[in-house]
Protein backbone atom coordinates (compact mmCIF):
# COMPACT_ATOMS: atom_id res chain seq x y z
CA UNK A 1 0.00 0.00 0.00
CA UNK A 2 2.86 2.30 0.50
CA UNK A 3 4.09 1.95 -2.88
CA UNK A 4 0.57 3.58 -4.11
CA UNK A 5 1.52 6.93 -2.12
CA UNK A 6 1.96 9.97 -4.92
CA UNK A 7 5.10 11.87 -4.75
CA UNK A 8 2.86 14.84 -4.33
CA UNK A 9 1.62 12.92 -0.48
CA UNK A 10 5.56 12.33 0.01
CA UNK A 11 6.02 16.36 -0.44
CA UNK A 12 3.55 17.35 2.07
CA UNK A 13 4.92 15.67 4.40
CA UNK A 14 8.89 16.28 4.90
CA UNK A 15 9.83 14.07 7.57
CA UNK A 16 13.44 13.06 7.57
CA UNK A 17 12.35 10.06 6.17
CA UNK A 18 11.13 11.64 3.30
CA UNK A 19 13.48 14.26 2.81
CA UNK A 20 16.65 13.36 0.68
CA UNK A 21 19.82 15.95 0.36
CA UNK A 22 17.25 18.45 -1.89
CA UNK A 23 15.10 18.89 1.12
CA UNK A 24 18.43 19.11 3.49
CA UNK A 25 19.85 22.17 0.92
CA UNK A 26 16.64 23.87 0.88
CA UNK A 27 16.51 24.35 4.38
CA UNK A 28 19.84 25.38 4.49
CA UNK A 29 18.96 28.02 1.47
CA UNK A 30 16.11 28.90 3.36
CA UNK A 31 18.11 29.96 6.55
CA UNK A 32 21.03 31.89 4.86
CA UNK A 33 18.05 33.63 3.17
CA UNK A 34 16.35 34.53 5.94
CA UNK A 35 19.60 35.83 7.92
CA UNK A 36 20.78 37.69 4.51
CA UNK A 37 17.15 39.17 3.87
CA UNK A 38 16.94 40.26 7.49
CA UNK A 39 20.47 41.71 8.21
CA UNK A 40 19.49 43.94 5.37
CA UNK A 41 16.72 44.80 6.66
CA UNK A 42 17.99 46.09 9.78
CA UNK A 43 20.81 47.98 8.11
CA UNK A 44 18.02 49.49 6.23
CA UNK A 45 15.85 50.58 9.01
CA UNK A 46 19.54 51.55 11.27
CA UNK A 47 19.56 53.64 7.90
CA UNK A 48 16.53 55.43 8.30
CA UNK A 49 16.16 55.10 12.60
CA UNK A 50 16.82 58.17 13.96
CA UNK A 51 18.50 56.02 16.39
CA UNK A 52 20.75 54.80 14.04
CA UNK A 53 24.13 53.83 15.27
CA UNK A 54 27.34 53.67 12.87
CA UNK A 55 27.72 50.19 12.00
CA UNK A 56 32.08 50.59 11.73
CA UNK A 57 32.03 52.13 15.03
CA UNK A 58 34.56 55.63 15.26
CA UNK A 59 36.42 55.06 18.40
CA UNK A 60 36.47 51.28 17.84
CA UNK A 61 40.02 51.63 16.65
CA UNK A 62 42.88 49.03 16.95
CA UNK A 63 43.08 48.86 20.85
CA UNK A 64 39.85 47.49 21.25
CA UNK A 65 40.24 49.51 24.76
CA UNK A 66 37.91 52.38 23.66
CA UNK A 67 34.14 52.23 23.93
CA UNK A 68 32.69 51.37 20.95
CA UNK A 69 29.42 53.15 20.28
CA UNK A 70 29.69 56.70 19.53
CA UNK A 71 27.81 58.44 22.50
CA UNK A 72 24.20 60.03 21.84
CA UNK A 73 24.43 63.48 21.03
CA UNK A 74 25.02 66.26 23.41
CA UNK A 75 26.68 64.27 25.70
CA UNK A 76 29.62 64.06 26.55
CA UNK A 77 32.30 61.09 27.79
CA UNK A 78 35.46 61.21 30.23
CA UNK A 79 37.98 58.38 29.86
CA UNK A 80 39.63 56.89 33.23
CA UNK A 81 42.30 58.88 33.33
CA UNK A 82 40.23 62.31 33.21
CA UNK A 83 38.32 60.57 35.65
CA UNK A 84 40.51 59.44 38.29
CA UNK A 85 41.74 63.09 38.51
CA UNK A 86 38.82 64.75 38.48
CA UNK A 87 38.12 62.52 41.75
CA UNK A 88 41.53 63.12 43.06
CA UNK A 89 40.99 66.89 42.41
CA UNK A 90 37.05 67.12 43.48
CA UNK A 91 36.01 68.89 40.71
CA UNK A 92 32.97 66.80 39.53
CA UNK A 93 30.49 65.04 41.60
CA UNK A 94 30.24 61.28 40.66
CA UNK A 95 27.05 59.40 39.77
CA UNK A 96 26.46 55.68 40.25
CA UNK A 97 23.68 54.44 37.93
CA UNK A 98 24.31 50.95 38.76
CA UNK A 99 21.34 48.92 41.01
CA UNK A 100 21.38 49.92 44.99
CA UNK A 101 22.37 46.68 45.57
CA UNK A 102 25.27 47.20 43.85
CA UNK A 103 26.39 50.21 45.34
CA UNK A 104 26.19 49.13 48.21
CA UNK A 105 28.50 46.52 47.79
CA UNK A 106 31.20 49.27 46.48
CA UNK A 107 31.39 52.78 44.63
CA UNK A 108 33.51 55.31 44.05
CA UNK A 109 33.59 57.34 47.42
CA UNK A 110 31.60 60.14 47.37
CA UNK A 111 29.48 59.25 44.37
CA UNK A 112 25.87 59.20 45.15
CA UNK A 113 23.61 56.51 43.44
CA UNK A 114 21.04 57.52 41.64
CA UNK A 115 19.65 54.42 39.52
CA UNK A 116 17.06 55.21 36.35
CA UNK A 117 14.37 53.61 37.55
CA UNK A 118 14.30 55.70 40.31
CA UNK A 119 15.60 59.03 39.01
CA UNK A 120 13.08 61.31 40.17
CA UNK A 121 12.57 60.12 43.77
CA UNK A 122 16.67 59.93 43.55
CA UNK A 123 16.85 63.13 41.98
CA UNK A 124 14.47 64.82 44.66
CA UNK A 125 16.56 63.44 47.72
CA UNK A 126 19.47 64.64 46.10
CA UNK A 127 19.04 67.77 44.21
CA UNK A 128 21.08 70.48 46.26
CA UNK A 129 24.07 68.40 45.68
CA UNK A 130 23.55 67.56 41.82
CA UNK A 131 22.52 71.57 40.99
CA UNK A 132 25.85 72.83 43.67
CA UNK A 133 28.26 70.43 41.21
CA UNK A 134 29.94 72.43 38.21
CA UNK A 135 30.80 68.78 36.53
CA UNK A 136 28.62 65.67 36.72
CA UNK A 137 30.47 62.23 35.85
CA UNK A 138 28.05 59.34 35.53
CA UNK A 139 29.08 55.83 35.24
CA UNK A 140 27.33 51.96 36.17
CA UNK A 141 29.28 48.56 35.42
CA UNK A 142 30.84 49.15 32.25
CA UNK A 143 30.82 49.75 28.25
CA UNK A 144 28.15 47.31 28.43
CA UNK A 145 25.46 48.88 29.93
CA UNK A 146 23.57 52.09 29.18
CA UNK A 147 22.13 53.18 33.06
CA UNK A 148 24.68 56.03 32.80
CA UNK A 149 23.83 57.29 29.25
CA UNK A 150 19.97 56.73 30.17
CA UNK A 151 20.69 59.29 33.53
CA UNK A 152 22.92 61.49 31.70
CA UNK A 153 20.26 61.84 29.25
CA UNK A 154 17.56 62.89 32.10
CA UNK A 155 20.01 65.20 33.99
CA UNK A 156 20.34 66.80 30.46
CA UNK A 157 16.77 66.78 30.25
CA UNK A 158 16.18 69.06 33.17
CA UNK A 159 18.79 71.36 32.47
CA UNK A 160 22.38 70.09 33.70
CA UNK A 161 24.87 70.93 31.25
CA UNK A 162 28.11 69.80 32.09
CA UNK A 163 27.11 65.78 32.69
CA UNK A 164 29.90 63.21 31.27
CA UNK A 165 29.69 59.76 30.90
CA UNK A 166 32.63 57.63 32.48
CA UNK A 167 31.76 54.50 29.76
CA UNK A 168 34.42 52.19 30.92
CA UNK A 169 32.31 52.45 34.61
CA UNK A 170 33.40 50.23 37.70
CA UNK A 171 35.16 47.96 36.31
CA UNK A 172 37.80 50.17 35.18
CA UNK A 173 38.16 51.80 37.62
CA UNK A 174 38.34 48.47 40.28
CA UNK A 175 41.09 47.17 37.61
CA UNK A 176 43.30 50.52 37.46
CA UNK A 177 43.12 50.96 41.20
CA UNK A 178 40.92 53.90 42.05
CA UNK A 179 39.37 54.44 45.17
CA UNK A 180 36.24 52.35 46.65
CA UNK A 181 34.10 52.84 49.42
CA UNK A 182 31.72 49.66 50.65
CA UNK A 183 28.35 50.43 51.97
CA UNK A 184 25.22 52.39 51.51
CA UNK A 185 26.93 55.72 52.09
CA UNK A 186 28.18 57.93 49.36
CA UNK B 1 8.87 4.19 16.98
CA UNK B 2 5.17 4.34 15.77
CA UNK B 3 4.34 2.59 18.84
CA UNK B 4 6.38 4.33 21.44
CA UNK B 5 4.02 7.24 23.24
CA UNK B 6 6.78 9.69 23.44
CA UNK B 7 7.72 9.59 19.98
CA UNK B 8 4.43 10.08 18.81
CA UNK B 9 3.73 13.08 21.63
CA UNK B 10 7.10 14.57 19.74
CA UNK B 11 5.40 14.33 16.23
CA UNK B 12 2.23 15.27 17.07
CA UNK B 13 1.39 18.49 15.04
CA UNK B 14 -0.44 20.25 17.86
CA UNK B 15 3.08 19.49 19.81
CA UNK B 16 5.18 21.11 16.47
CA UNK B 17 2.41 24.45 16.66
CA UNK B 18 3.22 24.68 20.58
CA UNK B 19 6.90 24.78 20.08
CA UNK B 20 6.83 26.83 16.88
CA UNK B 21 4.10 29.50 19.00
CA UNK B 22 6.61 29.37 22.20
CA UNK B 23 10.33 29.46 20.50
CA UNK B 24 9.01 32.00 17.60
CA UNK B 25 7.05 34.11 20.19
CA UNK B 26 10.00 34.56 22.74
CA UNK B 27 12.22 35.64 20.07
CA UNK B 28 9.99 38.19 18.81
CA UNK B 29 9.16 39.50 22.18
CA UNK B 30 12.93 39.59 23.03
CA UNK B 31 14.05 40.98 20.05
CA UNK B 32 11.55 44.12 19.60
CA UNK B 33 13.13 46.42 22.12
CA UNK B 34 16.60 45.24 20.33
CA UNK B 35 15.44 46.56 17.39
CA UNK B 36 14.13 49.93 18.73
CA UNK B 37 17.52 50.38 20.91
CA UNK B 38 20.27 49.23 18.58
CA UNK B 39 22.54 51.79 20.91
CA UNK B 40 21.91 49.51 24.20
CA UNK B 41 21.97 46.23 22.59
CA UNK B 42 25.31 46.67 20.79
CA UNK B 43 26.57 47.84 24.15
CA UNK B 44 25.46 44.82 25.84
CA UNK B 45 27.02 42.75 22.71
CA UNK B 46 30.14 44.10 23.63
CA UNK B 47 30.50 42.90 27.20
CA UNK B 48 30.46 39.13 26.14
CA UNK B 49 33.98 40.49 24.59
CA UNK B 50 33.88 37.51 22.21
CA UNK B 51 33.49 40.16 19.26
CA UNK B 52 35.89 42.52 18.02
CA UNK B 53 34.98 46.10 18.81
CA UNK B 54 34.74 46.85 14.69
CA UNK B 55 32.09 43.96 14.77
CA UNK B 56 29.72 45.16 17.76
CA UNK B 57 27.54 47.85 15.90
CA UNK B 58 27.05 45.54 13.10
CA UNK B 59 26.06 42.60 15.13
CA UNK B 60 23.80 45.08 17.44
CA UNK B 61 22.03 46.60 14.21
CA UNK B 62 21.21 42.92 12.06
CA UNK B 63 21.01 40.55 14.99
CA UNK B 64 17.62 41.13 16.16
CA UNK B 65 16.18 41.39 13.21
CA UNK B 66 17.12 37.83 12.08
CA UNK B 67 15.74 37.43 15.55
CA UNK B 68 12.50 38.55 14.97
CA UNK B 69 11.85 37.68 11.35
CA UNK B 70 13.13 34.21 11.57
CA UNK B 71 10.61 34.51 14.83
CA UNK B 72 7.99 35.75 13.08
CA UNK B 73 8.13 32.94 9.92
CA UNK B 74 8.25 30.36 12.57
CA UNK B 75 5.21 31.52 13.94
CA UNK B 76 3.14 32.00 10.98
CA UNK B 77 4.39 28.86 9.74
CA UNK B 78 6.46 30.34 6.76
CA UNK B 79 9.81 28.04 5.73
CA UNK B 80 9.81 26.39 9.59
CA UNK B 81 12.68 24.00 9.18
CA UNK B 82 15.09 26.71 8.55
CA UNK B 83 13.26 29.34 10.50
CA UNK B 84 13.65 27.01 13.24
CA UNK B 85 17.24 26.06 12.51
CA UNK B 86 18.17 29.72 12.09
CA UNK B 87 16.76 30.37 15.60
CA UNK B 88 18.39 26.75 17.05
CA UNK B 89 21.76 28.57 15.66
CA UNK B 90 21.47 31.91 17.23
CA UNK B 91 20.88 29.58 20.84
CA UNK B 92 23.60 28.05 19.96
CA UNK B 93 25.91 30.73 19.38
CA UNK B 94 24.24 32.12 22.88
CA UNK B 95 25.37 29.43 24.85
CA UNK B 96 28.71 29.15 23.67
CA UNK B 97 29.30 32.97 23.58
CA UNK B 98 27.61 32.75 27.70
CA UNK B 99 29.76 29.83 28.35
CA UNK B 100 32.95 31.83 27.49
CA UNK B 101 32.09 35.07 29.20
CA UNK B 102 31.01 32.68 32.55
CA UNK B 103 34.42 30.78 32.63
CA UNK B 104 36.63 33.71 32.14
CA UNK B 105 34.36 34.97 35.29
CA UNK B 106 32.88 38.00 33.28
CA UNK B 107 30.03 40.11 35.58
CA UNK B 108 27.92 40.84 33.10
CA UNK B 109 24.49 41.60 32.21
CA UNK B 110 22.64 39.20 29.71
CA UNK B 111 20.71 41.18 27.44
CA UNK B 112 18.08 38.22 27.01
CA UNK B 113 15.07 39.85 27.83
CA UNK B 114 16.21 43.27 28.18
CA UNK B 115 14.68 46.05 29.17
CA UNK B 116 11.12 44.59 29.25
CA UNK B 117 11.88 42.36 32.47
CA UNK B 118 14.96 44.37 34.00
CA UNK B 119 18.22 43.79 33.54
CA UNK B 120 19.63 39.86 34.40
CA UNK B 121 23.08 39.16 34.93
CA UNK B 122 24.26 36.02 32.75
CA UNK B 123 24.17 33.28 34.91
CA UNK B 124 24.60 29.31 33.89
CA UNK B 125 20.92 28.90 34.51
CA UNK B 126 20.19 30.84 31.62
CA UNK B 127 22.26 28.53 29.42
CA UNK B 128 20.16 26.12 30.66
CA UNK B 129 17.21 27.90 29.44
CA UNK B 130 18.85 28.35 26.00
CA UNK B 131 19.34 24.72 25.86
CA UNK B 132 15.75 23.81 26.47
CA UNK B 133 14.51 26.22 23.86
CA UNK B 134 16.97 24.62 21.60
CA UNK B 135 14.71 21.27 22.02
CA UNK B 136 11.88 23.29 20.59
CA UNK B 137 13.86 24.61 17.69
CA UNK B 138 14.87 20.81 16.87
CA UNK B 139 11.27 19.51 17.23
CA UNK B 140 10.01 21.65 14.47
CA UNK B 141 13.03 20.91 12.49
CA UNK B 142 12.46 17.05 12.88
CA UNK B 143 8.62 17.45 12.47
CA UNK B 144 8.00 20.67 10.71
CA UNK B 145 4.14 21.77 11.03
CA UNK B 146 2.34 24.46 9.16
CA UNK B 147 0.09 26.95 10.64
CA UNK B 148 -2.90 25.07 11.00
CA UNK B 149 -1.91 21.46 12.74
CA UNK B 150 -4.59 20.25 10.97
CA UNK B 151 -3.58 21.04 7.60
CA UNK B 152 -0.48 18.36 8.03
CA UNK B 153 -2.73 15.47 9.92
CA UNK B 154 -5.05 16.03 6.23
CA UNK B 155 -1.94 15.66 4.05
CA UNK B 156 -0.49 12.51 6.08
CA UNK B 157 -1.11 9.58 3.59
CA UNK B 158 -2.67 6.37 4.23
CA UNK B 159 -0.90 3.81 6.71
CA UNK B 160 -0.52 0.92 5.01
Amino acid sequence: MARSLSRKDLRSQPTPSSSGRSTIGSVLLGAVVIVVASALLGIVANRLSPRGIPLLPPSAEASGETPPLALPAGVLGIGLEDALAAFHARSALFIDARPENEYAEAHIPGAVNIPPYSFEDRYLELMEQVEEASTIVVYCSGVECSDSIEVAERLLEIGRADVRIFEQGWRAWVGAGGPALEGPQP
Amino acid sequence: MKGNPVARLLRHPVVGALCRLVLGGVFIYTSLPKVMHPDEFARLVYGYRVLHPDMVNLVGVTLPWVELVAGVFLVVGLLPRSSALVLGGLLALFIGAGFLALARGLDIECGCFFPFMGDHKLTWDLLVRDAVLILFALQVMVWPSGFLPARRRRARPSEP
